[in-house]
């Protein structure tokens, strides 16, 4: 008997094991279920072999389920498990038939690599190089510094705001209506993690500069080298981070 | 030691009250209020206080516009209507809570500390130099509860002599025709009063009243307690208008967080082919957010047509979809009534259904604005017509923001119907399943994931061409009609193991025997 435990038990420690390690620690990523059933398919297997491997084993795990089946002492049990098997398996195969109208999963990287060079303005901008043309009056003209923050907090009210939010927090007026939502600046994961040439080529190329597994096709983010300067989007920048108090990362500090 | 006890109890109470109410005032730093004042709020309500944030482009861009502090007017008020002013605490909440429906947003989320918004309080009242506060407010006498009874006299109150109903339209969706301006020149649009999110300040039967009372100031909501109103309603009428406003404001066609899909159920006869059919109330409606379009050429920014409600039935050969929004005007260029209440440029109303081509396999869907060059997409336009032309449907295929080809509708069999009642658009489109063309038409299949997205024009809030609303990708699905197979497998399956295990005990036992 205490082998079968032990069995049923190693064999439930990880399925709940890979559960938590997915779920959990992975940050919510949900693993497919086709991909959980492989997995535990071979565990399964593993396992069980594990616990026949001698003769003597064997016997242990199915010595109990053999008195439970032979023995006519235990004749009320063995009806009562002969009843439940049936309908469990009956009941797991109706679940697993009825089709669930659950809408298919959308799985999409948020900050996919930047491709190396982006094309704007008619130009070329490589985006290991490239810098804020702005971000030098912070040290050496601060009055300067605080003007182009300014006319990029304009750019901003004028432009993003209906998405992004008067707070730069993701939640505009007309965020709710969008999926995805607008990302919030406000968050340390956005633009904290990002370099000023990586949201140079967000903003210019938008939704549809995106690389596959950032799924252009849904993004509701514009293509802003078709409505503002190449200036604009560099002040736009300056105002972001700004606003919210977060800094850019740059080479120096990696 | 007992005092101890009852003055910590009281300070409590005290704090509880505090918490839940803090509508008593407090002093005010308008020093610090402008510190604020210049980081969050110059950018629409300008330096001078005067709404005309980024040197007045904002208020170009937004309807209704950034509030001009240097009249002293606010919309939002519970003082009475004998005082030009509000009370502090009125400011301090719409700071705090935002004004729904509008680009104005609540600060609670960044000024976590009161006194910040107290100090607001002040610095904005500073630009029209209002200095006391009235202190006062309205007489709200004893609120009747709201009940059918109260609700009936409200009903009455609403339409007689077309007291509110006049501007509101009959069904409260602020459909009649009626050409309103703001102080400052601005359209303006009466409420539609079945919303509740679009309430500046709620729609607890209480707010309601505070607004009849007051009127909206600024707006050409007028004040319902105006002793000089031919309108005027005695403080018990005005609660019973007040609850009946109140039961308007509930709907179910409300966009539910998370509902993606709208399910076509499975229907044994003809499919209906009017908006009105009663059949439609048996299938399920999805309602979803329409977003300004600001991603191509000329761009939308000022709302005006905010959801739309979808819902599907299909047959053995048809597909058929109800779409049903609110619009406030019935956009028919060359109708007289409708070109007394449009903007100099109008256009028709419009609304377009958008499916792949192709159902796609995997995660790639076409651009969700008109498709693109590798992944075109179906578009089912339906218009309103002019004065001439009555209602139309066209068919086009889009391979980007900006290529739609043109296709003949009929050829497909696609065909539209759409009724105007009350501010309601009911449009019904329809099409076979299948078409003899699957490289050029979606072929709809059954248990299929289906993407669709909707588009919309408010012709009358200059809404034409690449000027529209829009929706970002959801789901179609026709659904299959429940069958048994799931529950006979099961059942065989069953019976099965219970024969392998009879089986089994009987050769055991015979084992033991022998
Ligand atoms: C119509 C809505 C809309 C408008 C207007 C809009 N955005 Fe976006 N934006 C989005 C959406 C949705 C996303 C998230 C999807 C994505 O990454 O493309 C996004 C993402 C971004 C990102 C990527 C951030 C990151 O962490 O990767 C940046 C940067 C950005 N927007 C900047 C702007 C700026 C600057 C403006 C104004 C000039 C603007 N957006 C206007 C919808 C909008
Ligand atoms: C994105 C633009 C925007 C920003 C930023 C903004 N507001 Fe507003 N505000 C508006 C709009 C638009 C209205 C008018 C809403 C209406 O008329 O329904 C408004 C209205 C108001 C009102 C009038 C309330 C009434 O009853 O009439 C007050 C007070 C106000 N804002 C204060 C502030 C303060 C204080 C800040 C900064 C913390 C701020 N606003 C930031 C757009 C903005
Ligand atoms: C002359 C036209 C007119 C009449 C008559 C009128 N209203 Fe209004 N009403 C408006 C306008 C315009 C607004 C929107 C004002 C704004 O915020 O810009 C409005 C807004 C409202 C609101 C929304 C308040 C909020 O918190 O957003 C309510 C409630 C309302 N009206 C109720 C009534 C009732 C009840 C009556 C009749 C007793 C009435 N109105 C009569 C024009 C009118």
């Amino acid at each position: 008997m205490k082998r079968l435990i032990q069995l049923v038990l190693t064999f439930f420690g990880v399925y709940v094991g890979f559960i938590v390690v997915f779920d959990v620690l992975l940050e919510h990523a949900v693993i497919p279920s086709s991909l959980l059933m492989m997995y535990m398919f071979f565990v399964g297997a593993g396992v069980f072999m594990v616990f026949t491997f001698t003769e003597e084993s064997m016997n242990e795990l199915t010595a109990p389920i053999k008195a439970l089946v032979e023995d006519p002492s235990k004749k009320m049990i063995r009806n009562v498990v002969f009843l439940l098997v049936p309908l469990a398996v009956g009941s797991y195969a109706y679940a697993k038939m009825i089709p669930n109208f659950e809408a298919p999963l959308e799985l999409r990287t948020i900050h996919p690599a930047p491709p190396s060079s982006v094309k704007a303005y008619g130009k070329r901008y490589d985006l290991m190089t490239l810098e804020n043309p702005y971000r030098k009056f912070e040290k050496e003209d601060p009055e300067k510094f605080k003007k182009y923050v300014k006319e990029g907090g304009m750019v901003y009210v004028k432009n993003c705001q209906y998405c992004h939010g008067d707070k730069l927090d993701g939640r505009g007026p007309y965020a709710e209506g969008l999926n995805p939502t607008p990302l919030n600046f406000q968050d340390v994961g956005t633009i904290a993690q990002l370099q000023e040439a990586y949201l140079f080529w967000r903003i210019t190329t938008g939704g549809p500069g995106l690389p596959a597994e950032a799924t252009p096709w849904l993004s509701a983010m514009p293509v802003w080298k078709d409505f503002l300067t190449e200036e604009e989007v560099w002040k736009v920048i300056l105002f972001l981070y700004d606003y919210t108090g977060q800094r850019p990362r740059s080479w120096e500090s990696e | 030691m007992k005092t101890g006890m009852r003055t910590l109890a009281l300070g409590a109470l005290g704090f509880l009250l505090l918490a839940a109410q803090p509508a008593a005032a407090k002093p005010g730093n308008a020093g610090n209020g402008e510190k604020v004042y210049n980081e969050r709020c110059v950018w629409c309500h300008g330096e001078e206080g005067d709404g005309e944030g980024a040197g007045g482009a904002v208020a170009k861009y937004l309807n209704p516009p950034p509030r001009d502090f240097t009249s002293g007017m606010f919309k939002i008020k519970t003082s009475p209507f004998s005082e030009d002013f509000p009370n502090d605490a009125d400011i301090f909440r719409m700071i705090r809570d935002g004004m729904p429906g509008s680009d104005m947003p609540g600060w609670k989320s960044v000024l976590k500390d009161e006194q910040d918004i107290w100090d607001l309080v002040a610095y904005v009242k500073t630009f029209a130099e209002l200095e006391d506060e009235p202190g006062k407010t309205v007489d709200y006498g004893t609120q009747v509860a709201s009940a059918p009874e109260s609700i009936k006299k409200g009903n009455k109150l609403f339409h007689d002599g077309a007291r509110c109903s006049e501007c509101h339209g009959e069904e409260g969706k602020g459909d009649a025709i009626k050409k309103l301006k703001g102080d400052n020149g601005e359209r303006t649009w009466p409420r539609n009063l079945t919303k509740p999110w679009m309430f500046r300040g709620s729609s607890d039967p209480k707010d309601i009243f505070t607004r009849i009372s007051t009127g909206i100031p600024g707006a050409q909501m007028p004040s319902f307690a105006d002793p000089k109103s031919k309108k005027k309603l005695s403080i018990e009428e005005r609660w019973h208008v007040a609850n009946y406003v109140n039961s308007l404001a509930k709907t179910d066609k409300t966009v539910r967080a998370g509902n993606t899909v709208v399910k076509a159920d499975k229907a044994s006869g003809d499919l209906p082919a009017d908006p009105g059919d009663p059949a439609w109330e048996a299938a399920t409606p999805s309602t979803f957010y329409l977003v300004p379009q600001m991603i191509y050429k000329d761009r939308v920014f000022k709302l005006s047509n905010d959801t739309i409600t979808a819902r599907a039935l299909y047959n053995d050969k048809e597909v058929a979809i109800l779409l049903e929004w609110d619009d406030r005007t019935k956009s028919i260029p060359g109708d007289k009534d409708a070109m007394t209440i449009a903007d100099p440029e109008m256009g028709e109303d419009r609304v377009a259904i958008q499916l792949p081509v192709a159902i796609p396999e995997g995660m790639k869907k076409p651009y969700f604005v008109k498709g693109d060059a590798a992944n075109p997409v179906n578009l089912w336009y339906w218009g309103s017509g002019t004065a001439e032309t009555p209602g139309n449907v066209r068919l086009g295929n889009g391979t980007g923001v900006d290529s739609v080809e043109d296709r003949d509708a009929a050829a497909v069999g696609l065909k539209a119907k759409g009724v105007y009642k009350n501010g309601t658009w009911r449009v019904v489109m329809k099409r076979p399943l299948v078409t003899a063309d699957a490289k050029t038409d979606i072929q709809f299949e059954e248990g299929r994931y289906t993407p669709i997205a909707f588009q919309n024009w408010d012709g009358s809030n200059g809404e034409i061409g690449s000027k529209h609303t829009l929706t970002t990708w959801y789901w179609l699905l026709l659904k299959p009609a429940a069958d048994n197979t799931p529950l006979i497998a099961a059942l065989i399956l069953a019976a099965l193991v219970l024969g392998v295990e009879i089986l089994w005990a009987r050769s055991a036992a015979k084992r033991k025997e022998a």
